[in-house]
């Protein structure tokens, strides 16, 4: 497998009050191409601030991000949209998203302003319909934002982060704002569409959550603590046996 | 009788050789105080300094045709001393107090020799322009005033909206809503006090300069002015804070757990999206601009009535003034012509017994000039003779217009048939209104010392006299020696030049005349209405104000939307939208909103012109008339200017939005 982000060194400050805050100290990491790695780690550990500056969102202070073999720590803020549009999807905890438009519009509206795009509108509706269609939500296509529960916006944040056909999803506590039955929906797509073959990187405080995926990175201080690998989850049944081990590991690195 | 200088000091004498004018006879004639004046008549020369300007309210107007040189009795006896000016210059002004006018005007169709009569109203009526720029000025004030508040309600509503959680946090603890509101009244009452006192100061400059054209004419302004403005910036402080309360009564509405539950207020029942991106051909900022619009119409109300008010008042200007500027009016001014040429001189020796004669030989003159110079014309003038009129119990002296060279049917008729024979005439609305007959009336005129009956076949327009005229067929007998006014020389080119032509003319007999005052059709019409040049300054004015409106409230508008928007910015750019894009969105939404706010005013402008300015040409005697329409100025260059500053303004306004990065969907509540 090939390595799609590799980190090196990336630091992170930030000037609060004229005194130097640093989130991010000399992060080494690297994530291989079909992974699904969750970033977990106590509040203000640097959770978040490594998926932004992992994912271009953010400006790293020092250090070296490669995606697919690219350091976007060189790239302006046009060239890191372009990246992000084409490249990547994005999943938050909020599930946001344009009020005046509707659901099936806010899906397709980062296909349509793909610049290299050479397919049909219809062929971009009918797209975003699909992709609905997998995770379930086709009948809300034409609703308003505010006329769909939180797991189906969530799901339809999945199909907007799906649309371009990203390389890597990087996710925000996806699950942050779902009761239980919808963050376990929500976590089974994510599971398929990471065994298709997209790269997933995701920061939760959800043990159920880290447990389904392959890798958990261990977060304190703006420093990697520990890197834990759990492997493929073959079956459900499994679940229990990995929640177990990731808590037990995470007793271990101080959570 | 006082007379006063420009700095409103009595002018108690005037040394000889020395005089005062008008400011409007100065700029007319391009003349500074200190300049050496000429006064030429019959055997008469006398060379006056200005000495300074002379506030005159009855001859300062540009709408009166005399002016008033205010000179020493040592100067003004030499013009006395010559026997011609004696005997047909010399007059004199009486003012008469009467609790009666219309019944002493009756009366006054008996006194022989006058050239000009009229009430004190008629005097008011000669500042009907500075009335309308006035007028224009209020309206612009209102819709600023407004804007203003549509702004203000927008701002509280939005910092209410903003600070949900202080305010839930203050109620949780227990805060009372009195309390709660006194702390933005307070606020609000420091804005309004640091924003009047801001007023005030900038008001006495701006005051002066509105009110420059009228007190060059008049002695304005009380000892109670300061106080009075004092008194007005209390009352707006009173008005913006009683309208502040107003407006916080919503905070009200927001429980303590609002600052818990994030505030999620409203906008859970939002308008469904009407138009869809899948059928839309636009791009995707052109898109949003679009359904943004469509969706949540009342959001951009405030700027469509802004934008429509003050765009749709700089549109009713420039039309009222493209008409002035137009030939359009001519015709209320005589026959319409090829070219005119005022020459007072020449027309003031033709008013004695003797005057037709001379002033046939002196058109005939006229014309071998132009024909010299390859230019065939056929010459004419226009005569004004002050008869008595009377239908029934009424008599007036009335002005009486002959042409001289001229057939009746060369002027224009609203209504009725052109009068065939000379005991026909026409009259004007105002008139027929005056004394009471209309067309198939016969009244009663008296020329010299013959009464004859007219009647009355005709109606037409006129702004000669505020359209107070009669026209009378040309074979009438008339003498020169009643004579009240000659009109300019008009001149009708035989050879039936292009406009360009005459044009050229113009400006070769203005060499050949040694003059300036020789124009086309147009520009007669300009010198006659005189106001022409205000308005267009006015109109100016205007859209300055409007301009600064537009980009006020574009400014205003653009940073509570990118506020209001915030959280859409930060997700659109972190699923990869590029700066540029997020900005085109905004400013293509307001160039939206704009566009609409014009298109609005371009269809209202001309019903609108009709109606608020129509009544104002009615009060100089026209009452039907139609408009000049300039499509360039009022569908393109106007709009466009207006466009164009929103765009801008918007454009840097929008690049705020660089300010918000990707990351800043970590901090969406």
């Amino acid at each position: 497998m090939e390595t799609i982000i590799k980190v090196t060194d990336l630091c992170k400050s930030y000037i609060v009050d004229k005194r130097q805050n640093n989130v991010l100290k000399n992060v080494n990491l690297e994530i291989e191409e079909g992974e699904m790695v969750a970033v977990m780690g106590p509040s203000g550990s640097g959770k978040s601030t490594l998926l932004y500056a992992v994912s271009g969102m953010d400006r790293a202070t020092g250090g070296e991000i490669l995606f697919r073999g690219r350091d976007i720590t060189r790239l302006n803020q046009t060239e890191l949209a372009g990246l992000r549009l084409e490249e990547m999807g994005f999943i938050f905890q909020q599930m946001y998203m344009l009020k005046n438009l509707t659901i099936l519009d806010n899906i397709i509206l980062p296909a349509m302003q793909r610049e290299d795009n050479r397919e049909s509108r219809a062929a971009i509706v009918k797209r975003g319909q699909d992709i609905m269609r997998k995770l379930d939500i086709i009948e809300i296509a034409d609703n308003d934002i505010n006329e769909v529960s939180g797991g189906q916006l969530q799901r339809a944040c999945i199909c907007r982060s799906l649309i371009n056909h990203p390389k890597i999803i990087f996710a925000d506590e996806p699950t942050g704002a779902l009761n239980r039955s919808s963050s376990d929906e929500v976590m089974e797509e994510l599971l398929r569409i990471n065994a298709s073959g997209t790269t997933i990187m995701m920061v939760t405080h959800d043990v159920k959550v880290a447990a389904r995926c392959q890798r958990v990175i261990y977060l304190v201080d703006g420093n990697i603590k520990g890197d834990y690998e759990l492997g493929h989850m073959t079956s459900g049944d499994q679940l229990r046996d990995r929640e177990r081990a990731v808590n037990n590991w995470l007793m271990e690195m101080g959570w | 009788m006082k007379f006063f200088d420009e700095d409103n000091r009595v002018v108690d004498s005037v040394e000889p050789g020395r005089a005062y004018v008008t400011s409007d006879f100065l700029k007319r004639n391009h003349l500074s105080v200190g300049d050496q004046l000429t006064i030429q008549h019959n055997s008469v020369n006398v060379t006056l300094t200005i000495a300074g300007r002379l506030k005159d309210a009855m001859f300062g107007s540009t709408f009166m045709g005399n002016v008033r040189i205010l000179m020493s009795a040592e100067d003004f006896a030499g013009f006395q001393e010559d026997e011609v000016i004696r005997q047909y210059y010399r007059g004199q002004i009486c003012y008469i107090d009467t609790d009666n006018p219309k019944a002493l005007s009756s009366q006054m169709g008996d006194v022989e020799g006058i050239a000009f009569d009229g009430p004190a109203s008629m005097i008011r009526m000669c500042y009907v322009m500075d009335m309308v720029i006035a007028g224009v000025l209020i309206v612009v004030s209102i819709c600023l005033i407004l804007v203003s508040f549509v702004v203000l309600k927008f701002t509280i509503t939005f910092t209410l909206q903003e600070e949900f959680r202080e305010i839930g946090v203050m109620k949780a603890i227990g805060i009372k809503n009195r309390r709660i509101r006194s702390i933005y009244l307070i606020k609000y009452l420091a804005l309004a006090i640091v924003g009047a006192g801001i007023g005030l100061a900038g008001s006495i400059p701006f005051a002066n300069m509105l009110l420059k054209s009228v007190s060059e004419n008049m002695v304005l302004g009380s000892d109670n002015t300061v106080w009075l403005n004092v008194i007005s910036v209390c009352v707006v402080v009173l008005v913006i804070v009683g309208y502040a309360y107003r407006c916080t009564g919503k905070l009200k509405k927001y429980a303590p757990m609002d600052a818990i539950r994030s505030g999620q207020t409203g906008e859970r029942f939002r308008k469904k999206s009407i138009y869809r991106l899948g059928r839309s051909h636009l791009k995707p900022s052109g898109y949003m601009a679009v359904n943004d619009v469509l969706s949540s119409p009342k959001r951009y109300l405030t700027i469509v009535l802004a934008f429509s008010i003050c765009a749709m008042l700089v549109f009713i200007l420039v039309n009222t003034t493209e008409t002035m500027k137009s030939d359009r009016l001519a015709y209320t001014f005589g026959k319409v012509s090829d070219a005119y040429y005022t020459d007072v001189n020449a027309s003031m020796k033709n008013m004695h017994g003797e005057g037709h004669a001379v002033m046939e030989q002196k058109l005939d003159e006229l014309e071998d000039i132009l024909a010299e110079n390859g230019m065939p014309a056929k010459a004419s003038v226009e005569a004004w003779y002050k008869y008595k009129v009377s239908f029934g119990d009424v008599e007036y002296k009335i002005t009486c217009m002959q042409g001289i060279r001229t057939r009746i049917t060369d002027y224009v008729y609203s209504k009725g048939t052109v009068p065939r024979n000379a005991h026909e005439i026409a009259i004007t609305e105002q008139i027929a209104d005056k004394i009471g007959a209309g067309i198939g009336d016969t009244v009663q005129i008296t020329i010299g010392d013959v009464t004859d009956s007219y009647m009355i076949t005709a109606y037409f327009q006129s702004m000669n006299q505020m359209g107070e005229v009669i026209r009378i067929h040309e074979e009438v007998p008339t003498d020169l020696r009643d004579c009240s006014g000659l009109m300019s020389f008009q001149f009708d080119f035989t050879d039936h030049p292009s406009q360009r032509e005459i044009d050229r003319r113009v400006e070769e007999m203005k060499r050949i005349f040694d003059s300036d005052t020789v124009f086309n059709a147009a520009e007669y019409s300009v010198d006659c209405i005189g106001v022409v040049g205000m308005m267009e300054s006015v109109g100016f004015l205007l859209l300055g104000i409007t301009l600064l409106v537009v980009i006020l409230v574009s400014i205003l508008m653009e940073r509570s939307f990118i506020s209001d928007e915030k959280n859409e910015i930060a997700i659109l750019k972190a699923v990869g939208f590029r700066d540029a894009c997020i900005i085109g969105w905004h400013v293509k939404r307001m160039l939206l909103v704009s566009l609409v706010a014009v298109a609005i005013a371009v269809a209202l402008a001309v019903p609108m012109t009709k109606l608020c300015v129509t009544p104002i040409f009615g009060m100089m005697g026209l009452k039907h008339l139609q408009y000049e329409i300039n499509p360039w100025k009022v569908c393109l260059i106007y709009p466009g200017i207006i466009l164009g500053a929103t765009v801008i303004t918007t454009y840097l306004t929008a690049r705020y939005t660089k300010k918000i990065n990707p990351s800043d969907t970590a901090s969406i509540e």
